[in-house]
């Protein structure tokens, strides 16, 4: 169906170029960094930012990631509108809930807001303070997934694995089998689906609480194995047939570089980071 | 002929480990340069095994003893790895969703090149060479996952071409397909057999597709020995008689002409494709007529035991497709009903909003007087079984009794006449020897059968089974359709969606035959597949109809499209 233009194409340009098709050029920044240096860079901050506090600290990196985003990361217009919508109903809707159960015992009446009381339903008081210790805490996680962004939404998995093998000299066979096992969830997924109609056929699906939801868990969960062994079974056979382990190496038909701009992105964001923790200390 | 062979296998035994004996037992062959090879053999021979023994998975990655040897390209398989055997060596396996590895159909093309450290721009040509043979060319930077299974399956040999290794091991490479995909898969298969720069080896049970594109057949016995090497009409013409009685499958067209001959219809040499028996059929000048296909008389009066109405059903909420579009249908008390289609054409949701697996709209199904979706799991077990297309999934107890139990408890049964009602299943499905056993550890064959068990064993009049035979070979396909024809003839109603179109043939009553979500019509089997509905759904006759309605001698020949039809030795004779 097919043979008839075999050999008639010297192999395209655009495979040696890139290998995975988009072309190189005018893809926004972050898509263009090494994806070792979109995670390195956050990476201290989001566990600096887990021992703050305040709440302008978390509050810079969220409008700062969201910034980075916006103008780096291709994105479709309902991530641009999820974005820029959804983070702060989000840190409202957290910071509040989280304010409410504060322990009013923990804040130090001298913090500022102490005192100044937003409700008041009898003897309970939601103070300004307790707010403010439910805005951290939500900005703070806020933060932190933002941050974790800037690689997530700009890096395909390949690619990740590709950076890890060749720039961080992770055995290629740890990446590939990572990258095998993803494809195993939707699979599963699927079948589980599957597997809950089969058993509420056999009328499995009665009883309420932890301990009949816990039975159908297990249940559930033996076909969902013996069939999770079985196929792993086969994708490795399917694997060792092509070859796959035979040398310590690969052939890798796409380059991942670290560039000057990489430790550039690294050093910028470090030190903007570094400015913005003194910044707000000293403020 | 004269090129050195490319494998050779000498009295070659494997045993499994905690296997009682070994199959295969004593295998001896060559294979050379361009050969195509069918690997023919009872279920259990141990076929399979042999194929993964020609690139040393066994026994470098199986746990198995492997007896005699197996020289690939002159070295030995046991001193040699699985990637250097790769080098002559490539497979394809049966499960097109076990053998993906990577996001893109280039890179699961270039994944074996890479492993052997091809240099680049030789991993792009072989993957462009590769890619076009099979026709995927044009979608190399699709996911996998967006490809039907035939077109995965495509891509599995794609992947092992760009190996660039002479031989090319394929087990069973169609069974988990659907009639489309099977030819696509074959389309690709006969231009590399046509091409003859591989040694093809082929481990296949639907001879129908793949006789005409091999040279050669060798078949095991049982016990896994073999019996028959030869020239592939020498073997399947000469020999049919052997082949029947080592429980080998035949294709459909030489099964029809051997009860032709046994019926006194001289039809010689044995055909062994549609075209085939067409012509030897049309090489006679007079035919016996063709045994009427009697309607089942008691079907035909009895009152309906389901009725759907205008049934809609749109998966995945308010935004999503409709996947079954205003059906109307009435299935008798008593009938054989099979549902065909192509894959998507909404068969599995209809026998599922029938059985009350999937909701359906209120008032649209009736079940002998149940709406299916407003019952609970216990009414509708009452009237209606589902059997899943796996039946591990159905299991829910730790022994093959408890599954029957469970259901009989579900239904408030005392404990007493459960256990009358566990043996008499037991028996009547041949488990009793198993009671204790563990569901899963059953074979195959015995899965199918308690699940079919479970199903019915509230008493349910009415059997609901999804693609039961898929995966299977023919002889297991045909003893649970055996066994169906048994429930059915007892008085059980079946329902039956499967992609196996002889099969329909051979054991249903009527046909429904479904295109995008619509009914396209329903009538008596014969009838179905002798007229256009089945092209109009997009599906391609059975072999036997598909010789007959070609006749040009014997127009009353032309609705002959199941085994039964044709005169028997009993008959009229010639």
């Amino acid at each position: 169906m097919t043979a008839a233009t075999t050999g008639t194409h010297p192999v395209s340009s655009d495979v040696t170029t890139t290998g995975d098709g988009i072309a190189a050029p005018h893809r926004p920044f972050l898509h263009r960094l090494n994806p070792i240096a979109k995670l390195a860079a956050p990476l201290p901050v989001m566990i600096a930012l887990l021992f703050t506090r305040d709440v302008a600290t978390p509050l810079v990196f969220t409008v700062g990631a969201l910034a980075l985003l916006l103008v780096g990361a291709r994105l479709s217009r309902r991530a641009i509108a999820g974005l820029l919508i959804g983070t702060p109903v989000g840190v409202a809707l957290i910071g509040f809930t989280l304010g409410v159960w504060v322990d009013p015992a923990r804040i130090d009446p001298a913090a500022a807001g102490a005192s100044v009381v937003l409700i008041e339903i009898g003897d309970w008081r939601f103070t300004l303070a307790a707010y403010l210790v439910g805005m951290a805490t939500a900005l703070r996680i806020a933060a932190i997934l933002l941050l974790s962004l800037l690689v997530g939404l700009t890096t395909t998995g390949p690619e990740l694995v590709r950076a890890s093998v060749q720039n961080l000299r992770m055995p290629y066979r740890v990446g590939f089998t990572a990258l095998a096992a993803l494809r195993f969830v939707p699979r599963f997924r699927h079948e589980l689906d599957v597997i809950r109609a089969a058993h509420r056929v056999r009328g499995m699906h009665r009883g309420r609480g932890p301990v009949a939801a816990l039975r159908r868990i297990v249940s559930y969960a033996i076909p969902l194995l013996a069939s999770a062994i079985r196929h792993a079974e086969r994708v490795a056979l399917a694997m060792d047939a092509r070859a796959f382990g035979a040398h310590p190496t690969r052939t890798e038909r796409v380059i991942s570089r670290w560039r000057a701009r990489d430790t550039a992105f690294v050093v910028l964001f470090w030190a903007a980071s570094v400015a913005v923790f003194w910044v707000v200390a000293t403020a | 002929m004269t090129a050195a062979p490319l494998l050779e296998l000498d009295a070659v035994r494997i045993r499994h480990l905690g296997a009682e004996r070994p199959t295969p037992d004593g295998v001896s062959l060559d294979i050379r340069p361009g050969e195509v090879v069918l690997l023919l053999g009872p279920s259990g021979c141990g076929k399979s095994t042999l194929a993964l023994a020609l690139d040393g998975l066994v026994p470098h990655a199986i746990a198995a003893d492997l007896d005699g040897s197996v020289r690939v390209d002159g070295r030995d398989s046991r001193e040699h790895s699985v990637a250097e055997l790769s080098e002559t060596v490539a497979m394809v396996f049966q499960d097109p969703d076990a053998q993906v590895v990577t996001g893109s159909l280039l890179d699961e093309v270039a994944f074996g090149p890479e492993n052997r450290l091809v240099p680049v721009d030789e991993v792009l040509a072989r993957s462009e060479r590769a890619l076009k043979l099979v026709g995927l060319w044009d979608r190399r930077y699709d996911s996998p996952d967006v490809l039907s299974g035939g077109g995965r399956q495509r891509l599995a040999i794609a992947s092992a071409l760009a190996l660039d290794a002479p031989v090319l091991v394929l087990d069973e490479p169609t069974a988990n397909l659907d009639p489309a995909g099977i030819d696509e898969v074959y389309a690709v298969l006969r231009e590399l057999a046509n091409e003859r720069e591989h040694a093809i080896v082929l481990v296949e049970h639907n001879l129908d597709s793949a006789v005409d594109i091999v040279d050669r057949v060798v078949v095991l016995d049982a016990a896994g020995r073999l019996v028959i090497d030869g020239p592939v009409r020498d073997v399947l013409q000469g020999r049919a008689g052997e082949l029947l009685e080592l429980g080998v499958w035949l294709p459909v067209s030489t099964l029809a002409a051997l009860r032709l001959r046994s019926a006194g219809v001289a039809i010689d040499p044995l055909p062994l494709t549609p075209s085939e028996l067409a012509a030897a059929l049309d090489a006679i000048s007079e035919l016996p007529a063709p045994v009427a296909d009697a309607p089942d008389a008691l079907v035909a009066t009895a009152s309906p035991a389901i009725t759907v109405r205008d049934l809609s059903v749109q998966l995945g909420g308010r935004r999503g497709p409709v996947v079954v579009d205003g059906v109307d249908l009435d299935v008798a008390s008593g009938d054989f009903l099979a549902i065909v289609g192509t894959n998507g054409a909404g068969k599995t949701t209809l026998l599922q909003a029938i059985a009350g697996v999937i909701p359906a709209p209120r008032g649209s199904v009736d079940v002998l007087g149940m709406d299916p979706s407003r019952a609970d799991a216990r009414d509708r077990a009452r009237r209606i079984g589902f059997v899943f297309q796996n039946p591990e999934h159905q299991f829910v107890a730790d022994t093959v009794a408890g599954e029957l139990e469970l259901s009989l408890r579900l239904q408030g049964v005392e404990e007493s006449a459960r256990r009358d009602e566990v043996d008499r299943m037991l028996r009547r499905f041949g488990l009793e020897q198993h009671r204790q056993r563990h569901p899963f550890l059953l074979s195959g064959g015995e899965k199918r059968r308690l699940s079919v068990g479970t199903a019915l064993v509230a008493g349910a009049p009415v059997l609901a089974l999804d693609e039961p035979t898929f995966g299977q070979d023919r002889a297991r396909a045909s003893e649970l359709l055996a066994m169906l024809r048994d429930l059915n003839d007892e008085g059980t109603t079946v329902l039956v969606v499967t992609h196996d179109l002889q099969l329909v043939a051979d054991y249903a009553d009527r046909v429904a035959v479904m295109q995008e979500g619509r009914l396209l019509g329903v009538g008596p089997t014969a009838e179905v597949l002798g007229g256009p509905l089945i092209e109009a759904a997009g599906l391609r006759h059975p072999p036997l109809a598909r010789a007959t309605r070609s006749l040009a001698r014997h127009p009353e020949w032309h609705s002959v499209a199941r085994m039964s039809q044709l005169p028997s030795p009993g008959g009229a004779a010639a």
